[in-house]
């Protein structure tokens, strides 16, 4: 027990001393594995665990479903998302801001980033608000919260990840996200609601489109409305997995961007570059935390918090409970993904002993994610919006952005509570 | 820096590839599968090559650019010299880290050579990929290595510029 807590304070220490989070959590990894069991042995296991994570075939769904959010964000869909979300509620008071959730949602089913689907819908739905009166808080805080459908509504790298770690199935997990997507989405609408009832000045209505309108927006988005269904659809059917889904998605999607003529030799390149250069990020940190949790699992840490729980005799949803709590307060200063990465050999063993099912934990640990990036003071998208918009001060995006991390805290409320929200879809698949 | 240059040039245009041919590799593989019952064979094992290049080669990039994700909101507290010679000792020990990376592999890369690991169905040697793997640590080790030289800001993909529809959450 004390050498792994000792390894979570040197993880700690070396963070703070600005090393890389990845290279903290695999030289503590390394070393604490080598004092326990022999250098000789644990080089040659980390060696393993570096071929393993670089020769894994199922681990391509990684890039591959980067590469196909990368393509279509460079074929500029997101203003067609948006234009065809405005045309049916533009009219309504807030009209834009549930525009902007709706458009984060569809964007979302493409897109496995939150980062990535706040900062393309920022370009978008801001000027827009902007030019319609709308108040600077408002917007930013919706179009931040917005942005974390992206990681709950299916494709999802977090999920991707938190199923390669666990070894859980990445197509059930993402069966799981769509409702607790759609719940995510429907109760920021409703924050739009709150805060345009209590202030309307803060989004007045738009003009109201006519049918022949919309109909016309819908138009512009059917081609990806398509990828969607055949990617997902695909998977959720079993015709074919994850990592063969996702090959398609990113093939499809380059053919659409071409079809758009968005592809130049030159952006391809961007693109391909791009989603390599993230892909790498991401193995680092996934090699990283792979070592760690080999060490954290030769001590006697995970058994002995399991035996202290199970002892306790506490209500197992209560356990869950108290896990999340500290995942939200953790996430207000944390990265969000190393904070999964480092906990889940420590935490996963507990949820799976209580007889779980891992797939709703997933859909949990999603949630404190999408928390963690909206809560200030530490939260990745609030710095987003505040470096692609620089006319919004950042304690304007966390006075906007705050009903928003209490809507999706009762999102993770009520998943918590009904299973089922996240276990009904996945029990229709094989 | 020209090395920097030469370095970036070479590993982007490395990871690139491989990651397209990835793309085309895995339509071809399943719309075969799928639609004449024919798939590519040992599609599986070059999947795996390709992937160990998307990783590998994405890593120098990925330090060239400081995106690794870094805790840096003491950053504005320390002072300018101070905050320079902190790089600098986190380059260092970034570097040695890789270094170390950069022999276990190098050793295991031996061992597979002389079993003559080879993959299941291509029977393509092991061993010279694994070897790749070592270079590219032994690579990025170089580049922070220069970093400590020439400092690049941290830099967060998808705020600092361009969204990055990628990044990691």
């Amino acid at each position: 027990m004390i050498e792994a807590l000792i390894g979570f304070a040197a993880i700690f220490l070396l963070a703070v001393l600005r090393i890389p989070l990845a290279f903290a959590m695999g030289a503590v990894g390394y070393v604490g594995l080598g004092l326990m069991r022999g250098w000789e042995a644990t080089a040659a296991s980390a060696a393993q665990s570096i071929y393993d994570a670089g020769f894994a075939y199922t681990l391509s769904v990684v890039p591959l479903f980067i590469l196909m959010g990368n393509f279509v964000a460079r074929a500029g869909l997101a203003h067609e998302l948006f234009h065809a979300a405005q045309a049916f509620v533009g009219h309504v008071r807030g009209g834009l801001a549930h525009a902007t959730v709706l458009a984060c949602a569809g964007f979302g089913a493409i897109c496995g980033s939150s980062i990535a689907t706040a900062a393309t819908m920022s370009k978008v739905a801001y000027p827009s608000m902007k030019k319609l009166g709308y108040s600077n808080y408002l917007a930013t805080g919706v179009i931040a919260a917005g942005g974390t459908l992206g990681i709950m509504i299916p494709p999802s790298t977090i999920m991707v990840i938190y199923g390669i770690v666990t070894e859980t199935n990445i197509g059930k997990l993402f069966a799981a996200g769509v409702l607790p997507g759609l719940l995510c989405a429907g109760l920021l609408m409703a924050g739009v609601a709150w805060i345009t009832w209590r202030d309307p000045a803060a989004g007045p209505p738009g003009e109201r489109s006519s049918w022949a309108q919309r109909w016309q927006a819908l138009r512009g988005i059917w081609g990806v409305l398509l990828l969607v269904v055949v990617v997902l659809g695909g998977i959720y059917g079993g015709v074919f997995t994850a990592t063969e889904g996702a090959g398609i998605g990113a093939s499809g999607a380059f053919f659409f961007a071409l079809a758009r003529r968005a592809l130049s030799l030159k952006v391809l390149y961007e693109v391909l570059v791009e989603s390599a250069r993230t892909t790498a990020m991401l193995f680092t940190i996934l090699i990283a935390a792979m070592l760690f949790s080999s060490f954290v699992n030769f001590t006697t840490m995970p058994g002995d918090l399991k035996d202290w729980i199970l002892h306790l005799g506490l209500p197992p949803v209560m356990v869950i409970g108290a896990m999340m709590l500290i995942y939200v307060l953790l996430g207000t200063i944390m990265e969000e993904l190393s904070m999964v990465l480092l906990t889940i050999p420590v935490f996963f063993p507990i949820v799976t002993q209580l007889g779980f099912d891992p797939v709703w934990f997933g859909v949990l640990i999603v949630l404190v994610v999408q928390i963690g990036l909206i809560s200030p003071p530490v939260g990745m998208n609030l710095f987003v919006l505040n470096s692609l918009i620089k006319e919004v001060s950042l304690p304007q995006i966390f006075k906007g952005v705050w009903l928003f991390v209490l809507m999706l805290v009762l999102a993770l409320v009520l998943c918590l509570e009904f299973q089922p929200l996240a276990l009904w879809l996945p029990s229709f698949m094989k | 820096m020209p090395l920097k240059k030469l370095l970036e040039t070479l590993c982007s245009a490395l990871a690139a590839l491989a990651l397209f041919a990835i793309m085309w590799l895995t339509l071809v593989d399943v719309s075969g599968r799928k639609f004449i019952s024919t798939s590519v064979p040992g599609s599986l094992e070059l999947t795996e090559i390709l992937m160990v290049v998307v990783i590998f080669a994405g890593l120098p990039l990925v330090s060239l650019r400081g995106e690794h994700v870094v805790f840096d909101s003491f950053d504005p507290l320390l002072a300018a010299w101070l905050r320079r010679a902190q790089r600098a000792v986190v380059d260092l020990l970034c570097a040695a880290a890789l270094l170390g990376a950069a022999w276990v592999l190098f050793v295991k890369a031996g061992q597979m050579l002389e079993y003559g690991d080879t993959t299941a169905q291509l029977k393509i040697a092991q061993g010279p990929f694994v070897y790749l793997m070592s270079a590219l640590c032994a690579t990025t080790a170089l580049v922070h290595l220069l970093l400590m030289v020439q400092p690049v800001d941290h830099h967060h993909p998808g705020v600092d510029d361009e969204p990055s529809p990628g990044s990691a959450a």
